[in-house]
């Protein structure tokens, strides 16, 4: 596995994401404990996992765009929360 | 540094703060803790103040007394010509009586919501009237918003007076008008208290909220604990304050938020709302012409209680 | 060389709120420097008054404005009642969601545990279902003489010797580490432990524990002569770390750049502890500024309560605990002082000690503790300085070096 600088977001941008990861989390977590016979909190379950997982996916795509990061076919995008930094990850 | 010694005659003697007086029973001073009080008193230059009760006291008391220049607080039913200070507790008094008079006058707030019309006559009459409201940590928000009503009563009845040619005193209104820095009860600071069962306490009110809460003996003398919480540059809260009128009563403080140094959030704003007002009423009389030319223009503030901005002073 | 590694900030550092349950007052241990004076088999949370303060706390967001939260677990040892914790967290966890509470963006579980119940069916099913919100670590004292001279078991051998619980801890760690790869132990000093310092510290970091936490006690315990020998064994120990060059990828709180200079008045004048912006709430329901203030962990006074989970909060008895700042609580000597910063203080310790029943007076039962731990930091940073500039990396390092902020309680 190969780890490599490829670009900075703004703490603005990084907040944004990191918002979103802990939801993610949160709702992943949390449906190990809801069950479907709580129907209306299941529902919202569900419905916030797609929403959370579309806004998610929005952000990488919408900063890749605007940042035009170096990618590669098996790697993925990592941002630390720290620094902000952005990190191409190399299967 | 300690100034005053506050002597208590009697388990009965007159309440003229925010404490009740719980004892029933009538029980002197001993001749003895009289006399060493005094001599305290004599010896560190303080300024002795007797609390009376409401009986005549025996004439070798009065003769023990007249050993030191002093100043004599006394309940209504005790009053003569040797009184400096005056208490009536709650609102049958015969103001006839009080011409000239310093006057406590103790009242719940209730009370005086519903009485604070009496109190112009009176202001005409005595030179001075110091309005304690004895449950003023308990004032809802409510109640607050009526006291500042009230506030605004009393202010166009002070108004008149000096309108009139007057120069009446209320506590509520005209100290902070007159006052250029914090003048508060300062007790365990400027001010100790003696108790009939020969014992020091910070103030009249710790002695009857505990006995056992006492900070040194007529005999041994003074011994204050962490003396320096009671002066006002360790108090975070109100050595930044501009209400320079409050009691800062460290009784309240104690027994609202458990630190001698920290003011409950109900004391504060009463005090605000006492120091906004003064404020009103020295613009409404500067307004007629000249009144205090030497004193600063009390400042508009956005709060009621300093304890909002606490933070951006740290 | 990368960076000289340092303390981890902790999670949202300074804009969390930090709110403990104190589940149970029981504990498979009787540690002798404990300040817990009062464990006890009794007080054990019960399901009703968690919930009762789950629904008050999270029916007051308005009360609650900070960015996030750390639910906190505190015993006692807390995995004794993982049942009851299991229960809290599914509850707070649907609760904040169905409330569309701000906190479900940003919380934690935090624990600090003795670790012997670590490898259990039930906690390790908890740590599962909960991994990317938990914050566990395991108190570890160092070598097993170290540890067993302190956490000791409740019952003694059957041949009257102590029972030390060093193997059932460190039998846990590898396990945890796997788990929490960062994880950091939190080590306690008191008088009797001094000459076992170094030792220890080079044990932990054996175990692959890369970020060791060490206090020395608040508490009034220190002998004469214990401020000398702990200098000495801090020296040896940054020696060991100097002369090992653990320094890059291990960290010891003991040594730090900020500690040792003088504060400002009016610059530097906040308070140490986070009192009063946490929140604790015990078996019984009442609310506390912080476990300190509980009465199982005070000797000498009565408990603060500022409220409970029927009537809420009373916030007159917070407003001390806010408008505490360092130099209306501390004696003339510490402000004085010419290596006051890094020197800490509990709030509970100071109010149990106080002459009078106050939280503005600050004890300093640690001074000399705290001046040997300067000279000793003085003598780490000038060897390792040195080092670096002999090595040709000072410039690096002071390029990359990062802001340390102070050990929490």
């Amino acid at each position: 596995m190969t780890r490599k600088l490829v670009g900075q977001v703004t703490p603005e941008e990084k907040n944004e994401i990191q918002a979103l990861f802990e939801r993610r989390n949160g709702l992943n977590e949390l449906a190990k404990v809801l069950t479907p016979d709580n129907t209306e909190l299941y529902e919202k379950l569900v419905t916030d996992m797609g929403t959370t997982g579309t806004k998610f996916q929005n952000w990488w795509d919408t900063m890749a765009q605007k940042y035009r990061w170096e990618s590669s076919p098996n790697g993925n995008w990592e941002i630390n929360f720290d620094t902000c930094e952005i990190f191409l990850v190399d299967q | 540094m300690l100034q005053y010694l506050v002597i208590l005659l009697d388990d009965t003697s007159t309440s003229y703060c925010h404490y009740g007086v719980n004892k029933k029973e009538r029980k002197l001073i001993s001749l003895d803790h009289l006399r060493q009080g005094i001599r305290l008193g004599m010896v560190e230059n303080l300024m002795i103040q007797f609390v009376y009760p409401d009986y005549n006291l025996p004439q070798e008391y009065l003769d023990v007394i007249d050993t030191i220049d002093h100043s004599n607080i006394k309940p209504m039913a005790a009053l003569d010509n040797d009184t400096d200070i005056v208490t009536i507790d709650g609102w049958s008094y015969d103001a006839s009586k009080l011409k000239d008079a310093v006057v406590a006058l103790l009242t719940s707030w209730k009370q005086l919501n519903e009485n604070h019309g009496k109190l112009k006559d009176l202001l005409a009459v005595v030179q001075r009237l110091n309005v304690v409201i004895t449950d003023v940590e308990r004032m809802s928000d409510s109640d607050r918003e009526q006291y500042k009503v009230v506030l605004e009563t009393l202010c166009k009845d002070v108004e008149a007076l000096y309108v009139d040619g007057k120069s009446p005193q209320l506590n509520l209104l005209t100290d902070r008008m007159m006052l250029s820095a914090m003048n508060n009860c300062n007790a365990g600071d400027t001010t100790v208290t003696l108790a009939p069962n020969g014992k020091l306490y910070i103030c009249p009110a710790f002695y009857y909220e505990n006995e056992d809460d006492c900070v040194g003996d007529v005999v041994n003398g003074l011994d204050i604990k962490n003396k320096q919480l009671y002066r006002l540059d360790y108090a975070p809260i109100c050595r930044k304050c501009d209400a320079w009128q409050c009691r800062r009563c460290i009784w309240i403080n104690r027994k609202t938020t458990l630190e001698v140094n920290t003011p409950s959030h109900e004391q504060c704003v009463a005090a605000h709302l006492d120091r906004n007002a003064s404020r009103d009423l020295m613009l409404s009389l500067r307004s007629k012409g000249t009144f205090l030319p030497d004193k600063e223009e009390i400042k508009e503030i956005t709060y009621l209680d300093p304890f909002e901005i606490a933070t951006q002073w740290k | 060389m990368g960076i000289i590694k340092t303390k981890e900030a902790s999670w949202q550092s300074g804009v969390a709120k930090n709110i403990t349950f104190i589940v149970t007052k029981d504990c498979q241990l009787a540690c002798k420097y404990c300040y817990l004076v009062g464990k006890n088999e009794k007080e054990q949370m019960s399901w009703e008054t968690a919930k009762a303060a789950i629904d008050y706390i999270l029916s007051h967001e308005d009360e609650f404005r900070e960015e996030s939260v750390i639910w906190d677990f505190i015993g006692g040892e807390p995995f004794m009642e993982i049942d009851l914790i299991d229960k809290i967290c599914d509850y707070l966890k649907t609760e904040m969601f169905r409330l569309n509470h701000h906190w479900f963006n940003s919380y934690r579980f935090s624990f600090s545990t003795n670790g012997i119940n670590y490898h259990t069916p039930k906690v390790q099913e908890f740590i599962k279902k909960n991994i990317s919100h938990l914050s566990i670590g395991i108190t570890i004292d160092g070598t097993e003489r170290k540890h067993d001279l302190n956490r000791i078991y409740k019952q003694n051998n059957p041949d009257g010797s102590e029972h030390g619980s060093y193997q059932d801890v460190v039998r846990n760690i590898p396990l945890w580490l796997e788990q929490f790869p960062g994880g950091s132990t939190k080590v306690t000093i008191s008088s009797a432990d001094i000459p076992y310092i170094k030792e220890s510290v080079l044990h932990l970091y054996s175990l692959g524990i890369h970020e060791v936490n060490i206090n020395c006690v608040f508490e009034d315990v220190w002998q004469e002569g214990d401020d000398r020998l702990f200098e000495d064994q801090l020296m040896q120990l940054a020696d060991a770390i100097i002369d090992g060059g653990y320094y890059t990828d291990y960290a010891c709180s003991f040594f730090s750049e900020n500690i040792g200079k003088p504060l400002d008045p009016i610059l530097e004048n906040q308070n140490w502890c986070g009192a009063g912006k946490m929140l604790a709430v015990d078996a019984a329901g009442m609310f506390y500024p912080c476990t300190r203030f509980a009465g199982y962990s005070l000797r000498e006074k009565k408990p603060i309560i500022i409220g409970n989970v029927r009537d809420g909060i009373d916030k007159n008895k917070l407003r001390p605990f806010l408008t505490l700042d360092r130099t209306t609580q501390s004696p003339q000597q510490c402000l004085d002082c010419e290596v006051a910063s890094g020197c800490a203080w509990c709030q509970g310790e100071n109010y149990d000690a106080a002459e009078t029943s106050t939280v503005y007076q600050r004890a300093t039962a640690i001074c000399l503790m705290h001046k040997a731990r300067v000279r000793a930091n003085n003598y780490y940073w000038n060897r390792l300085y040195r080092k670096l500039e002999l090595e040709g990396q000072r410039e690096e390092y002071e390029m990359n070096k990062r802001e340390v902020k102070p050990v929490d309680c």
